[in-house]
């Protein structure tokens, strides 16, 4: 978070990071990324047609239209999506690697569901996470 | 000023009054922040003959400096206040990420005056700051409150809460945050109960804009390139500080048997690789921590079961070795049981342990304890005493007082087998092993303690940063752990150096232990994130001055040479197992020489005229040392 809130906005401030850690007891700490959805719910919410998908697959936030309505961020079930508090533009991460690359603890990487699956041969993550899936978005993924 | 909140929160319990202060940039000149600038506020407010239970006493609680930055482990609070425990001066740290939430509602500290006449608790939501009603909360334990005030305020709040210890003015209690945090030493978690203030409630969605942001990441990430490539790094993460056990039987330095001993026969059993095979869910960082000695840990079934935060190193020797334990679930619960109810695992194991001792003594009989059982190694004894005491019940009561006041109380000769300096139970360094800490302990300002001074650059060779701190010439002496010689110069530097660390915010791990950053990388960060201008020379000066100040206060009420002393055991009884058999703590030789490192008088410990004059503390000093 703090790499994220400094490298984009040149302060430190877990509300001006794109990707935020949530903590649950007991013991669950959970970072809240952006899935960039096959079915994106966020791009079809917004009224001003500002967010996009690039060739690579990434939803970004065309900043020119976004006029901070927070449609997308009620749409995203993955509560990844913020409006920055400076500009009042929605917020989200972009897959730049920066927090990845300097992770002390290589607790995040870049990945896909077939990379998850290959990792998670047990199937331990899956089941903690889904035991845990209400708690983190407030909601139960539709 | 950058990188900080810039405001003080006064709150005047009595009245209910909420005044807000701008940060003082001539105090931070000659005090920085955190533990030196509560410091002379409480020196200000908190005259000779005041009560600690009393609304008189003042409780403090800041952030340091470069609390909240990115700098590695910049996590830490200190809350200090009289202490009820020592009588003198208390203050107490802890990480978490309490402190950096506080940064973000745009405060650096709170000072807490005067008492409430009912339980309250302070809720901070950035500019809206409110006493409540806390009748609801008063009675619950550090995890319910936390679970309650969370619920109630949101689950991105931070808070710090003392649980029924501090309620009961346990001399022992802790202040604890989010929730397994704990500021233990010093009972100061009494003096919230004393107050009736409950719990503090923040939630802070600011920023911290900071001095050079074009450059911060390029030497945050050199800052962390160091940290992470430091040889112990891999260690702390795997162990936490657990693996200690291991290591400090292998130098005879585990106090055993209430210190009888540096060693103890059952020492695997509640090893740190024990925990780390056994009972350890993961490793858990605090805000901008590399080393993650935090452990997070769990007992799945069985009479001890539980799951949350920690141990520490101290708690495996305190109701571990040191009551004769080697019932690794039942400490692991006790220390469980300490964080749920806000206590000092280390007073409150050494307590137990004191009391253990007198019994195996036959100083202390059934009649005394209602009928428990006190044996040596007694697991299910130490777990219920922890609640006792939490709740001052039955003997639970007498050694709720600390081991110091129930031995008084009890009389018989049990006197004898109190380990503790200025009234605070010694903690898991046994000194004959290691005679810089038994130094450390006599001088530390808040009674035994090893960690205002952590005096370590004896114990792991460290000898090339005993030759770049100190020179050549101190070698090989001042890296001997047996050898008095240079430790009263080692622990004078050390201290400085430690207060400093507590000012700005840092951990000790990664300043000390390992000693990968020094003056130097603090003040570059100071620079670049406060945007201040402090030399070397400048931070060591206000080191320096705090611990006088520290001493003054302590000097104000009365502590002189004589009050630093430790119990005879270990000065005069050779340590009678182990690697360090046949060692005691050559005190006298050590203060002899701290005492001049210092410029403090050799037969009274109090500073010279000369010496306050050099570091601006003419005003304080007035009526407690002649300067003329």
């Amino acid at each position: 978070m703090n790499t994220c809130s400094m490298y984009y906005s040149k302060v430190i401030g877990p509300e001006w990071s794109r990707v935020r850690v949530v903590r649950i007891e007991p013991g669950l700490d959970f970072p809240l990324f952006c899935r960039n959805c096959v079915d994106a719910p966020c791009i079809t919410a917004c009224p001003n047609e500002a967010l996009f998908r690039t060739s690579k697959g990434i939803v970004m936030v065309n900043n020119k239209k976004c006029t901070g309505t927070g449609a997308c961020i009620t749409a995203c079930p993955y509560s990844a999506i913020h409006l920055n508090p400076d500009t009042g533009k929605a917020i989200k991460c972009i897959q730049c690697g920066e927090c990845v690359k300097r992770c002390p603890a290589d607790a995040i990487w870049m990945s896909s569901d077939q990379d998850i699956e290959n990792r998670d041969g047990d199937g331990e993550i899956r089941k903690l996470y889904e035991e845990h899936e209400q708690d983190l978005y407030g909601r139960k993924k539709q | 000023m950058k990188g900080v909140g810039g405001t003080i929160l006064w709150i005047n319990l009595s009245t209910g009054d909420i005044e807000r202060k701008q940060l003082d940039a001539s105090m931070i000149r000659k005090y920085l922040l955190g533990a030196g600038y509560l410091s002379k506020i409480i020196y200000d407010l908190v005259p000779p003959g005041t009560d600690p239970l009393s609304p008189q006493n003042v409780l403090g609680i800041a952030s340091g400096l470069l609390t909240g930055s990115m700098f590695p482990q910049s996590s830490r609070h200190v809350v200090a206040a009289l202490s009820p425990l020592t009588d003198v001066w208390g203050e107490s740290h802890a990480a978490g990420f309490w402190a950096p939430e506080l940064k973000f509602a745009g405060y650096d500290a709170l000072i807490f005056t005067g008492a409430s006449d009912h339980p309250v608790y302070l809720n901070i939501k950035d500019d809206n700051v409110m006493l409540n009603n806390a009748r609801g909360l008063w009675g619950k334990d550090v995890f319910e409150t936390d679970d309650i005030l969370r619920a109630q305020h949101g689950k991105e709040c931070r808070t710090l809460a003392i649980g029924q210890a501090g309620e009961n003015l346990v001399r022992m209690a802790a202040v604890m945050n989010d929730r397994d945090r704990a500021s233990a030493r010093a009972g100061l978690g009494a003096v919230m109960g004393a107050k009736k203030i409950k719990a503090v409630c923040v939630r802070g969605t600011g920023k911290l804009e900071v001095a050079d942001p074009s450059n911060y990441l390029k030497h945050m990430d050199e800052f962390y390139k160091r940290m992470l490539e430091n040889p112990f790094t891999p260690g702390r993460v795997k162990y936490g500080t657990t693996s200690l056990v291991e290591l400090m039987q292998h130098i005879g330095r585990l106090p055993s048997y209430n210190m009888k001993q540096g060693v103890f026969e059952g020492y695997e059993k509640i090893s740190g690789e024990r925990i780390t095979q056994e009972f350890l869910v993961k490793p858990r960082a605090d805000w901008s921590c590399l080393q993650r000695c935090g452990r997070y840990t769990t007992v799945r079934k069985g009479p001890y079961e539980y799951i949350g935060g920690s141990p520490e190193f101290e708690t495996q020797s305190s109701m571990g070795s040191r009551c004769g334990n080697d019932n690794l679930e039942s400490v692991l619960y006790s220390h469980h049981l300490c964080n749920l109810y806000g206590m000092d695992t280390i007073s409150v194991g050494a307590t137990i342990s004191w009391a253990m001792e007198a019994w195996d003594e036959g100083l202390i009989t059934s009649d005394d304890t209602g009928g428990i059982d006190l044996s040596w190694g007694n697991h299910e004894t130490i777990v219920n005493l922890t609640k006792m005491i939490a709740l001052r019940e039955g003997f639970g009561d007498l050694l709720a007082e600390g081991s110091y006041r129930a031995a008084k109380k009890i009389g018989r000769g049990t006197e004898k087998f109190v380990m503790t300096v200025k009234k605070q139970e010694i903690a898991g360094q046994e000194p004959r092993a290691q005679k810089s800490m038994g130094l450390a302990a006599v001088t530390s300002a808040r009674g035994a303690d090893h960690l205002y001074a952590f005096p370590v650059l004896d114990e792991a060779g460290f000898d090339d940063e005993i030759k770049k701190r100190f020179g050549e010439q101190y070698l090989p002496e001042m890296a001997e752990r047996l050898n008095p010689k240079y430790k009263g110069i080692m622990v004078a530097e050390c201290e400085n150096y430690m207060v400093v660390v507590e000012s700005v915010g840092l951990c000790k791990y990664g300043t000390q232990i390992p000693p990968e950053f020094y003056y130097d990388d603090v003040a570059l960060a100071l620079r670049i994130h406060n945007g201040l201008d402090f030399s070397k020379r400048d931070l060591e000066e206000i080191g320096e001055r705090i611990v006088n100040l520290n001493r003054l206060f302590n000097v104000r009420l009365g502590i002189t040479r004589e009050d630093d002393s430790l119990p005879k055991r270990l000065t005069d009884e050779p340590a009678p197992l182990g690697p360090s058999a046949g060692e005691v703590v050559e005190l006298d030789q050590m203060l002899d020489e701290y005492y001049k490192a210092r410029g403090w008088d050799m037969g009274t410990g109090i500073p010279l005229p000369e010496t306050l004059k050099r570091l601006g503390l003419e005003n304080e000093a007035k009526g407690i040392v002649d300067l003329s």
